[in-house]
């Protein structure tokens, strides 16, 4: 084999590609910027789609949500593909190890009753509500405008999916390895009265052909989700016995902490906007107070649902929930009603 | 005798696989079905069955991201070590790498449009079992334009032509060819896209498009890029079977499909090919160090797999093979030479360069293609004189685009490789030209759509482009005037000589 050393130090012409040049000056771009800033096509479409001959195939107008700049936002977590896949393979096998704990030690079977039937009949039947995420995202990945916001909404996408796996694996194992517990999560989803308001307002969600109001309402509807049944029945588990609940809730406030970092730049980016700032606190805060009043009396059966079974007082988590909500958005300069 | 109740089993693979995506769905009753999926039904597409959909593999998300992240790691791991080696000296050429600007500026942009409209399908197809296959396609082919950039940036830092391949691949004449082929399927239904980008794309041709090229740069020292190739395989085969299980499940569900799938293949074929015509010439000029002609390409990746392979199968279905396959196999005597002579004459305003054929590629060419001593050596040895003679000839004028695959109307009549070919349509009183009777069946069926089209050279007469002048245009372009032309005396070869002359000087290469 031949070993070459090559000592000569040869000046590179150009630092990056013009584009990123133009719009951070003439320095290095990283991996990120190299492969998401600029990367969709902006002008000379060709021609319109078929099934909507009103827009072109890319356009800001997909969204009453606008940014003037698409590139003003970027992620915090400066996640490109290989970034992104590491750090959810990371997430997974960490997950996969405490799922394979919990089966080694039985501790779905030693799990109080009353927590027994909360992960059936509560938490389960998120499942759904976590593809109908998948759908939301993956289309706001198409119709947003400029990569910096798609490539995050198809991440969160395919995140989304991986929760309602992840749910499903625990559903699977929590039923000895057969798919039981999953088929009634499905039956509570379907037909059960405390998930029908839920389920409604999950299928007016995907249905928004707005991609950016369908992505808010999900979004807010998420932060009260997630503050309900995985940071509030987390501390509840731990002092109730039921430990390995707050061994799977770990994993979704770690991702949803990761999701909230993109999220709330995003907001911030939108309430900055020069040109559409003060439109987009408009329809942000009109599509917040929309979604938080659907959503809480959507969620507050299930909640009443759980309290019955471990009264860990998720009604009250709820309506706090909500308030921080409201706050967080003032905090943005979005004022909601309540 | 009295039967136990059995025990629920424990899951299969195929129904744990099923419980972890297809099961995740319902059937809305709060919304119709019809506002659920609103764009399933214009195309004249049935359904009835969406659970027959066999999941064409069974990949979980953290199966998924754990294989995906250790291949990107072993191919991240490559380009920084050639960065850091000076790898790019070790190429046969730098004139090698106008294969990678063609592929940076046309065909990069393209794995990105997929990336979105396979999000499209994600959310809008009915089944969920086709709806996930096609949201991991969608994160590969981000994976795609992302990794192809970060394998190219670092020849960007060193060469010429690379530098605003998007900004290109939005307006330069040549690229509308690639550019206008996605348009145009992803501004079709979802099935159609199926058919044009699943199947026809990813499928039909994408051995045509991809094996060239990733072979070309192993034949020529382009270990990144060649590594990409690699790593991007495991998901260019999953995408095939993706687009197979798609056309045998429209073609199963419903006979009325037949007919609205056969014409998506012709179509498809017709376009897809069309635009390997820059493939072609890519293979036969463009390579320093030749990997296969592209009559032997075509003759082996189309005509022997797909029409000795694939269609037998689909015979049974009803399918022929596509409309004018006849004249692509004609063709690939006259295709690369046609195409690579007319960028030559028009490289002056392209983003990469062209030459002359050497003596010893001349001789190649001539020992591949019986027809090229008569019909293409005489131009290149009157060429030979006129560079000699100081004047290496450049096209000043604009050409005439088709108007479907907006390539120069260079082709020439089915029989007869001296006569351009010339075919048109009316439309609203207006005359619409073609390069040959494949694309003027395309326009004659949807003349609304085409008539839209973003023509460069129109354009360019509108004054759209930046002005008048071949360098107003060119200054719109964002050209540089080292990054076209002539390869021999341009800035990359005077480069490519100085950086080895000091490779030698210091010991190195």
């Amino acid at each position: 084999m031949q070993i070459e050393l090559r000592t000569q130090v040869i000046e590179a012409n150009r630092k990056t590609f013009a584009h990123l040049v133009e719009r951070y000056g003439d320095r290095p771009a990283s991996r990120y910027e190299e492969g998401s800033i600029g990367i969709q096509a902006e002008a000379n479409f060709h021609y319109r789609p078929l099934w909507g001959p009103d827009k072109d195939i890319y356009s800001p107008d997909y969204s009453v949500l606008k940014l003037a700049d698409p590139y003003s936002f970027t992620d915090p977590r400066q996640f490109y593909y290989a970034a992104y896949v590491t750090s959810r393979a990371d997430m997974h096998e960490s997950f996969g190890t405490t799922l394979a704990y919990l089966e080694k030690r039985d501790l779905f079977g030693r799990l109080p009753e009353a927590w027994k039937s909360l992960f059936q009949d509560v938490v389960l039947p998120f499942r759904h509500y976590e593809a109908a995420g998948e759908m939301i995202c993956a289309n706001a990945c198409r119709f947003g405008w400029g990569t910096s916001t798609t490539q995050c909404f198809g991440y969160a996408a395919f995140d989304r999916i991986g929760n309602a796996q992840l749910l499903s694996r625990v559903g699977i194992s929590f039923a000895g390895g057969t798919a039981e517990s999953l088929g009634l999560a499905k039956t509570d989803w379907l037909e059960d009265a405390a998930f029908q308001g839920l389920r409604k307002h999950v299928e007016e969600m995907i249905v928004d052909r707005d991609w950016g109001t369908a992505m808010v309402a999900l979004d807010v509807t998420d932060q009260l989700i997630y503050a309900m049944l995985f940071d509030k029945l987390d501390d509840a588990a731990i002092t109730s016995g039921a430990g390995s609940y707050s061994l799977v809730a770990q994993h979704l406030s770690g991702w949803f902490a990761d999701q909230r970092r993109w999220f709330d730049a995003l907001y911030k980016a939108g309430v900055a906007d020069p040109e559409y700032g003060a439109a987009n606190v408009a329809t942000l805060a009109a599509v917040v107070d929309k979604t938080l009043a659907t959503a809480v009396a959507a969620l507050t059966p299930i909640a009443a649902k759980g309290d019955a079974l471990v009264g860990a007082g998720l009604g009250d988590v709820l309506a706090g929930a909500a308030d921080g909500i409201r706050t967080k958005f003032a905090g943005l300069g979005i004022t909601t009603e309540a | 005798m009295t039967i136990a109740p059995k025990a629920p089993r424990k899951l299969s693979m195929k129904d744990r696989y099923s419980a972890l995506t297809r099961d995740l769905a319902w059937d809305p009753s709060y919304v119709t079905n019809e506002e659920m999926f609103p764009f399933t039904n214009f195309e004249g597409i049935t359904i009835h069955d969406w659970s027959k959909w066999e999941d064409p593999f069974r990949l979980t998300v953290d199966a998924y991201t754990k294989y995906q992240a250790e291949k990107d790691k072993r191919l991240y791991a490559v380009l920084d070590g050639f960065a850091q080696s000076q790898g790019h000296l070790g190429l046969t050429d730098a004139s090698y790498l106008n294969a990678m600007k063609l592929f940076i500026q046309g065909v990069s942009p393209l794995e990105y449009q997929a990336h979105r409209n396979f999000a499209y399908l994600a959310r809008h197809l009915n089944g969920p079992g086709p709806r996930f296959a096609a949201l991991c396609q969608s994160l590969d082919e981000i994976r795609h334009i992302q990794t192809e950039v970060h394998t190219l940036s670092n020849y960007n830092k060193l060469y010429t032509g690379f530098h605003s391949y998007v900004w290109q691949h939005d307006r330069v004449w040549y690229l509308s060819v690639p550019k206008s082929f996605f348009d145009d399927a992803v501004s079709a239904g979802p099935f159609e896209f199926l058919i044009a980008i699943g199947f026809s794309f990813e499928y039909l041709l994408t051995n045509l498009l991809f094996v060239p090229f990733m072979s070309g740069a192993s034949f020529n020292g382009d270990l990144p890029t060649m590594t990409f190739g690699f790593s991007a395989q495991s998901d260019e085969s999953r995408h095939m079977t993706l687009g197979l299980e798609a056309i045998k499940f429209l073609l199963e569900q419903d006979e009325k499909n037949v007919p609205l799938v056969q014409h998506w293949i012709d179509k498809w074929f017709w376009r897809g090919y069309r635009l390997l015509a820059l493939v072609a010439q890519m293979l036969d000029y463009m390579l320093p160090r030749k990997v296969m002609s592209w009559k032997e390409a075509f003759d082996l990746y189309f005509e022997q797999q797909m029409l000795g392979g694939l269609f037998v199968d689909l015979a049974y279905y009803g399918i022929t093979p596509p409309k004018f396959v006849e004249q692509a196999k004609e063709e690939k005597e006259y295709l690369s030479h046609q195409v690579y002579w007319t960028l030559y004459q028009f490289s002056h305003a392209a983003s990469f360069t062209t030459s002359i054929p050497t003596d010893e590629h001349m001789e190649w060419l001539s020992a591949n293609y019986p027809k090229f001593d008569e019909l293409y050596k005489p131009l290149w040895e009157k060429e030979k004189r006129n560079v000699a003679a100081g004047g290496r000839h450049f096209d000043r004028g604009l050409p005439e685009l088709c108007s479907v695959c907006q390539i120069p109307m260079l082709f020439t009549e089915p029989g007869d490789p001296t006569t351009i070919c010339q075919r048109h349509s009316d439309f609203e009183g207006e005359r619409f030209n073609f390069c040959s009777d494949g694309c003027k069946n395309i326009f004659d069926h949807e003349p609304e759509k085409y008539v839209q089209a973003w023509l460069p050279v129109h354009q360019i007469f509108q004054g759209n482009c930046g002005g008048a002048s071949i360098p107003d245009v060119l200054a719109w372009y964002r050209m540089n005037p080292e990054d076209g032309g002539e390869y021999l005396g341009s800035t990359d070869h005077q480069n490519w000589l100085a950086w080895h002359d000091m490779a030698e000087k210091t010991g190195g290469n």
